[in-house]
């Protein structure tokens, strides 16, 4: 007996909802990344889920290309922290706002 | 009905650690939550039959990004940051009204559409005479999506570039904080006295 497609979509939107929210309150910029990373993770579910119900291999395809994404995404994420923080000793988002090299 | 029980404690306990992802002001507690998040995560891709993205799932996420992670944050020394307010003044109003919303609205367009399948060439059957997940897998990606496949190694070789150009060091300065290395004088960074 299969899972309905409907619980698969309802975690990925408590997921979703969760990164957003850590996103949206969070100052400190490596919680926003790994909030980032969760709200990636809720959309493979999504994808993952409709695969299964269509019997097909396109959304395992794109879970493997979002995953590629991600990855990208932390290292340049990360180097981008590790710079910031080098130049101004804080990893609080709100305090960079300033467009002055 | 097994499958049900577990998709509902496999989904509950990601759930669970996402909420404290997001809670714990203590950034190496918050990786560890996140690492049990994504193997909880895992574990509902393997109840679907996806083996390969769970065990891709569990080595890329859980093993590089997250690895990846935990050094940058033991590199720099946040500690002294931890006592500062962890929350935005004012957008945690903002996203303790539109969170719910938004989840509200997701939740009430799930259940009320309604999802057909349209039947695709690999149900079960088919893709365990086909000789598997993976091989299936594997088999189509490389007939239907090469040039994507190629286009991802293309984004991950930027990625590195990008990654080593933003995080090295400028010329001079790096040679001189090398400089003392070599010299018998011996430099204790201050974080680690305040550590112990």
């Amino acid at each position: 007996m299969d899972i309905p497609i409907e619980w698969y979509l309802v975690l990925s939107a408590f997921l979703f909802v969760i990164g957003a929210a850590g996103v949206l309150t969070r100052r400190n910029m490596f919680i926003v990344l790994l909030s980032i990373e969760l709200m990636m993770n809720a959309v493979n579910i999504n994808l993952i889920g409709f695969s299964r119900l269509h019997d097909n291999f396109i959304g395992q395809h794109f879970v493997l290309f979002t995953m590629t994404v991600a990855a990208a995404e932390a290292a340049v994420g990360l180097a981008i922290v590790t710079s910031l923080f080098r130049n101004r000793q804080t990893t609080m988002v709100d305090l960079f706002d300033l467009l002055k090299g | 009905m097994v499958e049900k029980v577990l998709f509902i404690v496999f989904a509950a306990l990601a759930v669970g650690s996402g909420v404290g992802v997001i809670t714990r002001s203590n950034i190496v507690h918050a990786l560890i939550l996140l690492i049990f998040s994504f193997v909880n995560v895992a574990a509902i891709y393997l109840l679907t039959s996806a083996f390969f993205i769970a065990v891709v799932q569990i080595l890329v996420y859980a093993g590089a990004i997250l690895v990846l992670f935990t050094f940058v944050v033991m590199f720099l020394n946040l500690r002294q940051y931890q006592s500062m307010e962890q929350l935005h003044p004012v957008q945690k109003w903002v996203a303790l009204i539109m969170t719910p919303l938004v989840l509200a609205e997701f939740v009430v367009v799930a259940l009320a559409a309604t999802w057909t399948a349209v039947g695709g060439p690999f149900d079960r059957e088919t893709v365990a005479a086909g000789g598997g997940n993976v091989a299936l897998l594997g088999e189509r990606l490389f007939n239907d999506a090469l040039l994507p496949f190629e286009i991802a190694s293309l984004i991950l070789l930027v990625a590195m570039v990008g990654a080593v150009v933003l995080a090295a060091k400028e010329g001079r300065e790096f040679m001189e904080t090398r400089a003392w290395a070599d010299t018998d004088e011996e430099r204790i960074p201050e974080f680690v006295e305040e550590e112990v």
